[in-house]
């Protein structure tokens, strides 16, 4: 017991462990409440093409010394506006549209990244910094991530309708275009909460696992975004101690252990896992 | 105001990237009538739902319900719209009464917390259809049947006066069509407007009182007996007579 106890508490004695600790809890729990929106949605795709689509938006910020967040949220919107651009005056069709502009973008980050060195750290950019995040990227991230949380409150009911029944919104005067861009606007921001912890090419992962592991648990949404959070938070600490005792990448790490826990809820899930499933096909039978 | 029909579509074209997809139609709906809209695929059947809910901007001509411009129309929840089944995520995690309370959500403030008055009317709703056994469960629990009578309880529980019904005949056994039906002569008793598109012909002949003909325009419409006639099945459907039983 005591081993346990000291597994946990040992690390959290530095200041840096304690910080990347919470702020991974925090940011896992963000993405968590998102992630059930975006499976519900169907956005996995646009989660990948947003969060590749920041990179010269962040490598810019660093440059010209903004917050980057700043720079993340101006590209996030960017690449979705020019999503839609091209979708609709063109007839090429969306998967290949966002295929297309995000891998651009990142393209773009890439190339700014090599020419400035010695300002940005490549591999921090693409995959997370949380043992080393300075003072002030913990304040921009619980600003914005405190942000989002509220949004997401205060509109769940008209964004989940967003997601069930657009029609229905639609007929009874809600006004879907600017539902649209309000989740859009939801996934910049998350993004950009995010990328601190795991990085660019890890982000889709902490927007999709843990809302798809809750859609297994559960028929009901408000179940689903709890299931969805304790996960996702979860996941984040653990794998933050991990990397830790491992000393391998953080973001890495939160990943696996997400989507270990996705692939056991993917077998015992008791009315939507394989097991069970089986079970009915076999009383079926 | 009081000779004003329910819905009144006056000369609406509706185009699509250069295409047009309805043009110049008019029709004209009472107040208490149920209008079965029938025409084949592409004929512009969803075009003319689209105008009626205000999703679509005709370029010409303009739709109103109850008198009142389509905007304002939907800000009073007057259109209520039952999908069809193939349009529904059944896996959607969401219960009957909480697709039945969705249809509330125009009554209540920005946090779409439920006051008692949309309780009340959410489960008189669902009494209604006969649905309350089954308010608790999740949407893809139930049978053709249920999921139908679960959505017309969110569009009674959204109290709209004009209900535009998709296929709702498709995918259900002969028991549920006669409830569905019963229901909506129930519903017309009332004083709602109804529009039902279906390809089910024989079942516009017994329980609809007005049919309407669209094929790229609106070609006829009005009583049941006045218009349901070879002719107009013949015009409806290209020229081809479809196998109908007309009980005239």
């Amino acid at each position: 017991m005591n081993a346990i106890v000291q597994w946990f508490v040992a690390p959290i004695q530095y200041d840096f462990m304690l910080k990347a600790v919470l702020v991974s809890a925090f940011v896992g729990m963000v993405c968590a409440v998102l992630s059930c929106y975006m499976t519900l949605k169907g956005w996995a795709l646009m989660g990948d093409a947003v969060s590749h689509s920041v990179t010269p938006g962040v490598v810019l910020a660093y440059i010209l010394n903004l917050p980057f967040a700043l720079g993340a949220f101006v590209f996030g919107i960017g690449s979705v506006l020019a999503i839609g651009f091209i979708k609709s005056k063109t007839r090429i069709k969306e998967d290949t549209v966002i295929g297309l502009v995000f891998t651009g973008f990142f393209a773009l980050g890439l190339v700014l990244i090599s020419k400035n060195p010695s300002n940005v750290d490549l591999m921090h950019i693409l995959f997370g910094n949380v043992l080393g995040i300075p003072m002030h990227d913990i304040i921009q991230t619980l600003v914005i991530g405190s942000i989002t949380l509220a949004i997401i409150l205060v509109l769940r009911k008209d964004l989940l309708l967003f997601c069930f029944d657009p029609t229905h919104a639609q007929s009874i005067g809600l006004n879907t275009t600017a539902l649209y861009y309000t989740l859009l606007t939801l996934l910049s921001l998350t993004i950009v909460v995010a990328l601190q912890a795991v990085g660019i090419i890890l982000v889709v992962a902490m927007l999709v696992t843990p809302g798809a592991i809750a859609y297994l648990l559960s028929d009901r949404f408000d179940h689903m975004m709890i299931f969805a959070v304790i996960s996702g938070i979860f996941s984040s600490v653990m794998g933050t101690y991990v990397s830790y005792y491992l000393d391998a990448s953080t973001g890495g790490c939160i990943v696996v252990l997400q989507t270990l826990i996705f692939v056991i809820t993917m077998i015992l899930a008791p009315k939507h896992g394989l097991i069970a499933r089986m079970r009915k096909q076999s009383i079926i039978e | 105001m009081q000779n004003l029909s329910r819905i009144q579509v006056e000369n609406v074209t509706v185009t699509y990237n250069g295409k047009v997809a309805l043009h110049g139609a008019t029709l004209s709906l009472n107040k208490g009538s149920i209008a079965g809209l029938v025409g084949m695929n592409g004929s512009g059947k969803s075009t003319l739902f689209k105008a009626i809910m205000g999703f679509v901007q005709p370029t010409t001509g303009r739709v109103l319900i109850n008198g009142l411009p389509i905007r304002q129309a939907q800000k009073r929840g007057l259109v209520a719209y039952v999908p069809q089944s193939e349009e529904v995520d059944w896996n959607f995690p969401i219960s009957v009464s909480d697709v039945v309370m969705m249809g509330r959500y125009g009554y209540m403030n920005i946090l779409r917390i439920p006051r008692n008055s949309d309780r009340r009317m959410v489960a008189e709703s669902l009494e209604r259809v006969q649905m309350t056994p089954f308010k608790d469960r999740q949407i893809g629990e139930l049978s053709g049947g249920q999921k139908k009578r679960a959505f017309l309880a969110r569009a009674l529980a959204q109290q709209g006066s004009v209900i535009l019904l998709d296929e709702p005949f498709t995918g259900v056994d002969v028991k549920t069509e006669k409830a569905i039906a019963e229901l909506l002569i129930e519903l017309r008793q009332q004083g709602h407007t109804i529009l039902v598109s279906t390809h089910d012909l024989n079942s516009v002949a017994t329980f609809c009182d007005q049919v309407v003909f669209i094929n790229q325009t609106i070609l006829a419409y009005g009583a049941t007996q006045d218009v349901f006639t070879p002719e107009n099945l013949t015009r409806t459907f290209g020229g081809v007579m479809p196998n109908v039983q007309l009980n005239q």
